[in-house]
């Protein structure tokens, strides 16, 4: 038998026969016992060494595993929250632009709703402060005359040209990534003419930009 | 029979399935350990991550609500917001943080299981609006109201927050303070008579009430809040401001709008020059140059009033035409 197992099974038979003999050879069992037995108790180191190796692979494995499926979940979260800020964002720019006319900083003097004072607008031209103020990255009011002009032609305003021009800057933070959202309003200056002095109208669009939020920002 | 023993011993010794299962187990339980504890601490975060998306959504397209309560030319505006389940919304003001103009945030938390709220969302920003409330304001619908703030030019909105839950009983109040929110069909807002019942706040005006949680002092410009025994002081339709907000969030807010009153005086100061250009001359620049500056709290505000009268009168001799500013509500 080529199995120990079995070579131990025929020696303990064989023992026995000496057992009934009368010769004491449970010493050489014992002994026999002994030797099997440190030689089965105690197992292969390379053996073990290759089990746990094994283990902490299919450990680090599984790890790497969840790893990479939380990291996918997880963008994919996040390309959600992104999108759902950039949506909120708008909508905000959206909810204000509409009374943003009517905002003291911008209203008609002579009370009339959705109106812009152009004499208080062009004092607003390049103050950049107001970009910590108004939920936009960017502002401007451009005028009818302004309208279907390529930006390069548009003439824009400021205290020396005014009211001769086209676009009135108010703030630009230069932000990458903005959508810009516009409506139109009135836009009324003090002019004299004939020795009176009267308000006069016009139409305007107010454009304000939304900065959106990208994943990769 | 000792043999036998043996034998089996040898046996179990020497079966090597036993080593090698012993290795699966211990391997089995250290992967489903970690994986079960993976699993368990990611599902927990992500129902906590989920529920603070929610709820900082939910703060964020708040603030959307209140641009409608923009006055234009109304002399107030009013609405209420609704919850599904019964929400609290939490208020901070920041005059010092996003200088100049300082900043209020707001966030929101609403009721998960039995009367725990869950963990308040992220503050979000609110940088153009001047909202009065308590710190905390708890209940299924929040009644919002707003009123222009002249000083004597429209300088903002003031809006005012409150919640369906807690009751205010004006006791003695005057007709015109009667008139301005009754028109606004505010609910939680009960005018007293010797017939009307009423459990919340009680705004006194007159001496007829002994307990007040806020006693107004009209004729003197200021009112007192029992709980913090602060003296608060306000003019015009500030006053609303002063019932309904906590006495810190009313002394920020104040700041705040000082500082929007400088920047919008200079804007009329500018102005002043562009229209001599038309021929209009305008006197207001030398008086509407001393109120700009700082204040320390409302009382300096409050003492601004007068000057702010002078500067009106001195509008309204203006050239026909030429007025720097037009408003028929500003009155003390």
């Amino acid at each position: 038998m080529v199995n120990k197992k079995g070579q131990l099974h025929i020696q303990e038979t064989k023992n026995r026969r000496f057992l009934d003999l009368g010769f004491s050879k449970k010493g050489q069992l014992r002994i026999q016992v002994l030797k099997n037995l440190k030689r089965f108790l105690v197992p292969s180191p390379k053996r073990a060494q290759l089990r746990i190796q094994e283990m902490a692979f299919m450990l680090l494995g599984v790890f790497l595993f969840f790893s990479l499926v939380g990291i996918f979940a997880f963008s994919l979260v996040y390309v959600n929250l992104s999108d759902s800020a950039s949506q909120i964002a708008e909508d905000r720019t959206l909810s204000s632009i509409t009374s943003l006319a009517d905002t003291p900083e911008m209203s008609c003097v002579a009370s009339k709703s959705n109106c812009i004072d152009g004499d208080k607008l062009i004092n607003l031209v390049n103050k950049s402060i107001y970009g910590e103020l108004w939920p936009y990255s960017s502002l401007s009011v451009i005028k009818f005359s302004g309208f279907g002009k390529d930006t390069s032609e548009l003439i824009v305003c400021t205290k020396a040209n005014y009211p001769n021009c086209d676009i009135f800057y108010i703030y630009d933070k230069k932000v990458n990534n903005e959508r810009a959202i516009s409506t139109h309003v009135a836009i009324c200056r003090k002019e004299l003419e004939n020795g009176y002095t009267y308000d006069r109208c016009e139409t305007a669009k107010i454009i304000a930009g939304t900065r959106l939020i990208q994943v990769d920002n | 029979m000792q043999t036998d023993k043996m034998t089996m011993n040898l046996r179990k010794i020497n079966n090597k399935k036993g080593v090698a299962m012993s290795f699966n187990w211990i391997f089995a339980i250290l992967a489903g350990g970690f994986i079960l504890f993976l699993a368990i601490f990611s599902a927990g975060k992500f129902i906590r991550t989920s529920e603070q998306t929610l709820y900082t959504e939910t703060a964020a397209s708040l603030i959307s609500l209140f641009d409608p309560l923009e006055t234009g030319l109304a002399s107030g505006k009013a609405h209420e917001i609704g919850f599904k389940k019964k929400s609290k919304l939490y208020f901070d003001c920041e005059e010092n943080l996003n200088p100049p103009f300082g900043k209020q945030t707001i966030s929101f938390s609403e009721q998960t299981f039995g009367d725990t709220y869950g963990e308040r969302g992220q503050r979000v920003s609110i940088k153009n609006k001047y909202i009065f409330s308590q710190d905390v304001v708890e209940g299924d619908d929040v009644y919002i109201f707003s009123k222009p703030f002249f000083m004597p030019f429209k300088v903002t909105d003031l809006v005012m927050v409150t919640s369906q839950d807690q009751n205010y009983c004006f006791w003695d109040s005057p007709e015109s303070v009667k008139e301005s929110l009754q028109g606004l069909n505010m609910k939680n807002i009960i005018f007293m008579n010797s017939s009307s019942e009423c459990e919340g706040v009680n705004v006194c005006f007159g001496t007829s009430q002994t307990v007040c949680e806020v006693k107004v002092f009209e004729d003197q410009g200021y009112l007192i809040q029992r709980e913090s025994g602060k003296r608060v002081y306000f003019a015009g339709d500030m006053i609303y401001a002063a019932i309904f907000s906590s006495p810190s969030m009313y002394e920020c807010n104040v700041k705040r709008i000082k500082v929007k009153f400088d920047y919008l005086a200079q804007i009329y100061l500018d102005k002043i020059q562009i229209i001599e250009r038309k021929d209009c001359n305008s006197n207001i620049g030398a008086r509407l140059s001393t109120m700009l500056g700082g204040v320390e709290d409302s009382r300096a505000l409050h003492g601004l009033f007068m000057t702010a009268q002078d500067v009106d009168s001195i509008n309204r001799q203006a050239k026909s035409g030429c007025q720097v500013y037009y408003n028929n509500n500003f009155d003390i």
